[in-house]
């Protein structure tokens, strides 16, 4: 399966799983092992979710379009809302206190997550369109 | 949205075992702090959480756990993992959550009570 694939969410939590099984395919057919795809579920999931909440709202008539790309040695995902912008300084870089402990003022999980999963992480506010993240997995072995 | 979780408690030797089945998520999580609210207040000093092995557990979920690893510190509670997939262990370990709790790779381990 080398050529792009392209779907629309609708912004309702629980919709990110048709994102999940849709990369899984590509990823395995990519050659990606078991855990990397994982991994890719878990990141495609937090865009998803973070397109739906952060992005768009939940506004029901706001979708959330995915793209899955894969190019060579890599697998390119794409998640797009029609949300107003992101602030990378909100990314946080790490969620841990200075005693090691997770804080409990974890805004930002999800895109933490993205960040430390992905090989490569880009995020652009496209004025009155949305907001697009994409990552980068490389096929590794 | 998604609801697709199961939470139950039982006890294996007088340790209160939560059981986890189904998905971790912002809407459900809130059933797996409640039951170790539940299982806390009887004072116990020790806690099983046991999960299914097809658990999902997204960022969402993941801030319930952050808050029972924040109570069960302050409460001075032992709060026993077991069941985690290798890929959810990795996540917990990401976000400092092994750290928190003890992970048990036998679930005959984190029922042993003292």
């Amino acid at each position: 399966m080398k050529h792009v694939t392209e779907f629309e969410l609708p912004s309702t939590l629980g919709s990110e799983k048709i994102a999940m099984e849709k990369v899984s395919m590509v990823a395995e057919s990519m050659g990606f092992e078991r855990e990397r795809i994982e991994d890719l579920k878990t990141a495609i999931a937090e865009a998803c979710i973070n397109a739906m909440e952060h992005g768009n709202k939940f506004d029901q008539n706001a979708i959330v379009g995915v793209v899955l790309e894969p190019k060579g040695n890599a697998l390119t995902i794409v998640v797009r809302d029609q949300g107003k912008g992101i602030d990378p300084d909100k990314i946080p870089r790490k969620i841990l206190n200075d005693d090691g402990f997770p804080s409990t003022d974890c805004g930002g999980l999800g895109m933490f997550l993205i960040s430390n999963l992905a090989n490569e992480l880009f995020y652009e506010t496209k004025p009155g369109i949305g907001n697009e993240v994409k990552m980068l997995f490389y096929l590794e072995h | 949205m998604s609801n697709n979780i199961e939470v139950s408690v039982k006890r294996v030797n007088d340790v209160p075992v939560i059981g986890i089945k189904g998905d971790v998520t912002a809407v459900t999580g809130v059933e797996v702090k409640n039951a170790y609210e539940t299982v806390s207040k009887e004072g116990t000093e020790k806690i099983g959480c046991h999960f299914d092995p097809g658990c999902y557990i997204n960022s969402g979920g993941l801030a319930f756990f952050i808050e029972i690893a924040s109570q069960s510190r302050k409460n001075k509670q032992t709060v026993c993992i077991c069941g985690l997939s290798d890929h959810f262990l990795k996540i917990f370990k990401m976000v400092g959550l092994t750290r928190c709790f003890d992970i048990i790779t036998d679930p005959k381990d984190a029922m042993k009570g003292g």
